[in-house]
């Protein structure tokens, strides 16, 4: 198996554009968490998310163009040939919502592949690629659809980009379901209500180590194992005992031919619902036994950002990687008995070259990827 | 890249229907009917008629599918994945979403059908009712063949522990705006196994080389052609 090397990475989140801002305030446990100003809230049982700043649609556009054009910005010079994996559960959903207020027809550009062409093109790529829908796992498959094809010589460069907007279509939906909490969510803490939505947009760079090094580029982590299991047990709730996510990790585990005591932290998903953040605790302890390494979960600084969580919390981890350190799980003021001593308000320090990521959604979908410090 | 044909189901303008049940070629031009619970099911099923219509469509293809090739009963769960692709998702049920959403400004958004507004809902389902806990996705992509579904299977077949996976497409009839003229609406599925199956008989078997698709040896233009070779078989 090919080594897949993580090279660049561009994100564009609530704590602001680029992963060194990001970084920098999620180590300040700073959260971008605010009221909500972009749609009226009066009819849902929330009234905050995670947006970006200053983001602005052209005339008769989505959101999502903006997002676009600042994760670019930060990538230039992708190689043109790069294989393009595209992760987005609700696209261009602010314009489709828009035209069907207006009482308009539905026009081609909702759909995914004129949004395909869009990415391809203002990236400068030759293939348009393919859009993966897997729900709040979507951007984590992607990253292990595109560590594959590098794995098993089937591409030299990959590129991820993945996006989705707060947008009031899928905010009435989650409050409908009463998933949403009434303040900021709290992941993995004994009081936790809910989840709060965010947005964001985030690109990586995959490349064969070969590649990487005839192109001139750094690899900041490597992608050393991947695990994707659906838990067959419900279409929105988690499986209890977490058999879809200790399938997935097992299967990271033995792609990245580690064992668990490897594993120096976890970046969970940790979407502050009851049951999610159960679930994962009962699947993580179960797996890691006695040697479960420090945990946490970027949410309640970032919201769940749906389709585009886990590339940006990949983003994250290749930086706790070569810092040796966690940011804060903010909002987690009395940890879950299951997660104490591995839980922090504040960051914590790590040791080891390996780290653990994964992100759950529904259709009972589970994602694991093992990300591998560069040291 | 090999993949074992071992069954197919489809719901689409001619109807729903196993492949060993027919030689007639299920993907046409028409209007789709959406199947009731009866003509999938035989038990009672409450949650089949909760189901938004691309769901239903896509759940009663892959039951066929599973159905044709003898997989549809189980006692443990199975590393069996799903991956469908799909031009327009689940566009229509975020549409009729919206007709709840929009006029009381949310007041009477319905939680059962944003259940649905994500494209991969209705795997979620099929996972649950026939214990597949293989990787479920569903995809879009500029496609003309209709074939990228296979190539994505057989690369996750090839590169996974996982030991089948059902493959194809699934597409309501989409609003008439978007239409572009040639569409063959409806859900269409097929079990590839790592091997042949030992409860069937297979179809055949399906090869990626080079980009390529071979099926029995012969190379594979579209999605429409492969079906026809399978079905012509007559297994």
């Amino acid at each position: 198996m090919r080594r897949v090397a993580l090279c660049r990475m561009a994100t564009v989140t609530a704590l602001g554009d680029g992963l060194d801002q990001l970084w920098e305030r999620l180590l300040k446990g700073d959260s971008g968490i605010s009221s909500l100003d972009r749609f009226g809230c009066d009819n849902y049982v929330s009234r905050y998310a995670a947006c970006i700043d200053n983001l602005q649609a052209p005339e008769g556009a989505s959101l999502l163009d903006s997002i676009l054009d600042r994760v670019a910005m930060q990538l230039p010079d992708i190689p043109a040939d790069s294989r393009l994996l595209v992760a987005s559960t609700k696209g261009e959903v602010d314009r489709l919502t828009e035209v069907c207020r207006q009482g308009n027809p539905i026009p081609h550009g909702v759909l995914f592949e004129p949004l395909l062409a869009k990415i391809a093109n203002r990236f400068g790529l030759t293939t348009r690629g393919c859009n993966i829908n897997a729900a709040c796992a979507s951007s984590t498959i992607a990253v292990a659809r595109g560590a594959a094809m590098i794995a098993a010589g089937e591409a030299e460069s990959v590129l991820v980009y993945a996006a989705d907007l707060v947008s009031e279509f899928v905010f009435s939906g989650f409050s409908a379901l009463q998933a949403l909490s009434a303040e900021p969510c709290r992941p993995f803490d004994q009081e936790r209500k809910g989840l709060t939505l965010g947005e964001a947009g985030v690109a990586l760079l995959l490349m064969s180590e070969t590649c990487a090094k005839s192109r001139g580029e750094s690899p900041q982590a490597y992608i050393a194992g991947w695990g994707v299991a659906n838990d067959a047990h419900h279409v929105t709730a988690p499986a209890r005992d977490g058999c879809g996510l200790m399938l997935a990790t097992q299967q990271a585990l033995k792609k990245a031919q580690i064992e668990t005591k490897q594993i120096s932290a976890i970046n969970a998903h940790g979407t502050g619902t009851v049951y999610n953040d159960a679930m994962e605790l009962t699947a993580f302890n179960t797996v890691f036994g006695d040697s479960l390494p420090p945990l946490h979960g970027v949410k309640g600084s970032l919201g769940h950002c749906l389709g585009a969580a886990g590339g940006v919390e990949v983003a994250i981890a290749s930086r706790s990687l070569q810092q040796q350190l966690i940011p804060a799980t903010v909002g987690c003021v009395q940890p879950e008995a299951a997660g104490q001593g591995q839980l922090s308000t504040a960051s914590q320090n790590i040791s080891g070259d390996y780290l653990l990521c994964s992100n759950s959604g529904f259709g009972g979908i589970n994602a694991t990827l093992i990300l591998q410090g560069v040291g | 890249m090999t993949g074992w044909v071992n069954g197919i189901g489809w719901v689409t303008a001619a109807g729903c229907n196993c492949g060993r049940n027919t030689d007639q070629q299920p993907l046409l031009p028409g209007t789709l009917e959406i199947p009731k619970r009866k003509q999938v099911f035989a038990k009672p099923d409450m949650r089949f008629g909760r189901l938004d219509q691309f769901s239903r469509i896509g759940l009663a293809a892959i039951a066929f599918c599973l159905r044709d090739a003898g997989e549809e009963a189980w006692d443990e769960k199975r590393p069996i994945g799903i991956i469908a692709a799909s031009r327009y998702g689940c566009l229509q049920t975020d549409i009729a979403y919206l007709q709840t959403l929009l006029p009381e400004h949310g007041k009477l958004a319905s939680p059962n059908l944003f259940a649905y507004t994500l494209a991969n809902s209705f795997l979620g389902e099929a996972a649950l009712r026939f214990g597949l806990t293989g990787q479920t996705l569903v995809f879009n992509q500029d496609d003309a063949s209709g074939l990228a579904a296979l190539h994505f299977a057989l690369e996750e077949l090839t590169w996974s522990e996982q030991q089948a996976v059902v493959t194809g497409i699934c597409d309501l009839n989409p609003p008439p705006e978007l239409a572009i003229g040639d569409e063959c609406p409806g859900s269409l599925f097929l079990l590839l196994g790592k091997e042949p199956s030992t409860a069937v008989t297979s179809y055949g078997k399906l090869e990626l080389r080079d980009g390529e698709l071979f099926f029995s040896g012969a190379r594979v233009a579209d999605f429409r052609s492969l079906v026809a070779k399978c079905l012509a078989v007559g297994v």
